[in-house]
């Protein structure tokens, strides 16, 4: 690649949605949705429940087919070679299943060959050691703790060290310890150059973990910036005040742009 | 940019995980294996066997039994009971194309198929002190790799027109039980010749009709040609709605 080239694909966001259109039958579940995420960014995408969080991720993911909307990974559009787009994403989802009947380390395996990994014995006992299930290989998934399941599905995500990560509310369900391991998985993934998009409903993960954060409601994107971005452009907006209970914080941002009520 | 995986590559992983996925499921296998050697067993007596049309129909009709539980009991209901865990969906998010996923669980099941048909038909000739000849094996061999793609299709129907996995259990231990009955009863004769017509053309009537005639019981006739007909319309047919209907997802 010559150093022009090299440059202009450095420059080009890792991830860009535009004007994004999901529809369930006549239920608009993504409406005009655009963002985009640079190298080395962990982007967050807030919303109380059926605000269209996941309908964003599952089209990214290619799981869902977009009515309208350009995805583009690295420049490369996402819908028109979508085997080449998967092959540079991680993805975790909400409710990782992996089959029941396999071992941790046969899991491993599978995955690896569906990303073409080669991975020898010795790599694999190594990698479940970072992860801290070394002595859990011979076990199956179902056999995992929470935590554990969430910690192999982070790593199986990340098998083919993806340029993108997309994250569907990973922490949740977690225990605090689980929880902090997590983030610090995240935090060093972003160190090593990949970038990441996650869905949260916690606002201190949002804000401990997210370098910019969106918050979506009813399929649209309200506002973005960076978690303090958005506390210092809202707190003077009069529905966050009016849920605030003293200084302003994320929850309040997010609950004043979102409203009360609560959502099923 | 990473490239995408070689077909080869992938593919190998797929039937890896589902062989492993589908001989840990001892509950499809020992149905597939057991249940035709018990049917063999209780029928062992000779008046039983004439009654039942024989004792070669008798051991086909166990491979029958042995294909057609694991087709449902195996397939339908493992498809059923991973789509809703969402294990299609990890699938689905890697690079590999979607029909592959789909295939590779069917060749694991044909395969496994065949080996519960020579395992019955081993079986089945020392039980009964008959013998099949190299060439007659393999013809039941190739009855039962069509057989294994009818009942495949019809498993595949299942999961294509019921999401939720208890109901597809339900409904497929329903389905086995009618399925069998028309076969086991319909060639009798002992519910009336309206019956014994109509059972001729149900997915294990029009199997078993191709399966007398490749082991000589009968010779190949017209009825024979449009069974195996039968066969590929049912294979077609079935084959055709479990496709289009079926989801990924069981929300």
């Amino acid at each position: 690649m010559s150093s022009v080239a090299k440059n202009h694909s450095e420059k080009l966001p890792v991830l860009s949605v535009e004007n994004l259109i999901v529809s369930y039958g006549s239920n608009k579940a993504v409406d005009n949705v655009s963002f985009s995420i640079k190298k080395g960014e962990i982007f967050g995408l807030l919303g109380p429940n059926g605000a269209g969080k996941t309908s964003t991720l599952s089209a990214i993911e290619g799981l869902v087919k977009p009515q309208s909307g350009n995805l583009l990974l690295e420049g490369t559009d996402m819908q028109k070679h979508p085997a080449e787009a998967k092959a540079n994403m991680g993805v975790q989802l909400q409710s990782t299943s992996f089959q029941f009947e396999l071992t941790i380390d046969q899991l491993i395996r599978l995955y690896a060959g569906l990303y073409n990994v080669q991975l020898a014995r010795r790599d694999i006992l190594n990698s479940l050691k970072e992860i801290g299930l070394e002595s859990e290989s011979g076990k199956r998934f179902k056999q995992l703790s929470g935590g554990q399941q969430q910690r192999l599905s982070l790593f199986i995500a990340n098998i083919h060290h993806p340029r993108l990560l997309l994250l569907d509310e990973p922490t949740s369900g977690l225990d605090p310890q689980s929880r902090r391991q997590l983030w610090d998985t995240i935090e060093q993934n972003r160190r090593n150059g990949g970038s990441i998009l996650l869905t949260t409903h916690s606002m201190e993960e949002a804000q401990s973990v997210c370098d910019r954060v969106a918050i979506i409601d009813h399929g649209k994107v309200i506002t973005v910036d960076t978690p303090k971005g958005l506390i210092e452009k809202h707190k003077h907006d009069q529905r966050v005040r009016k849920v605030a209970r003293g200084k302003v914080t994320l929850e309040d941002v997010f609950i004043g742009l979102t409203g009360n009520e609560i959502r099923e | 940019m990473n490239n995408t995986p070689e077909p080869l590559h992938y593919l190998r992983s797929l039937l890896q995980a589902d062989f492993v996925v589908l001989l840990r499921n001892r509950r499809a296998i020992l149905a597939g294996l057991l249940s035709p050697i018990y049917i063999m067993f209780i029928a062992k007596s000779e008046k039983t066997q004439a009654r039942l049309g024989g004792s070669h129909f008798l051991v086909v009709l166990a491979v029958t039994l042995g294909i057609l539980s694991l087709a449902l009991m195996g397939y339908a209901v493992n498809m059923a009971r991973d789509r809703e865990r969402g294990v299609f969906q990890r699938l689905r998010v890697t690079p590999v194309p979607q029909w592959t996923i789909m295939v590779s669980r069917l060749l694991i099941q044909v395969l496994i198929s065949e080996l519960i048909a020579i395992v019955v038909l081993v079986v089945g000739s020392r039980m009964n002190n008959i013998t099949f000849s190299a060439g007659e094996y393999l013809s039941t061999l190739l009855v039962a790799l069509l057989e294994s793609a009818m009942f495949l299709a019809i498993g595949q129907a299942l999961v294509g027109l019921v999401k939720s996995a208890s109901t597809v259990t339900a409904v497929s231990s329903l389905l086995f039980a009618a399925l069998l009955l028309t076969g086991l009863l319909g060639n009798s004769g002992i519910l009336g010749d309206t019956f014994q017509t109509f059972s001729k053309w149900t997915p294990v009537g029009t199997i078993m009709s191709v399966f007398q005639s490749v082991l000589h019981q009968v010779a190949w006739n017209g009825h024979t040609t449009l069974s195996l007909f039968a066969c590929f319309g049912y294979i077609v047919l079935c084959g055709f709605i479990g496709i289009k209907w079926f989801q990924w997802e069981a929300r």
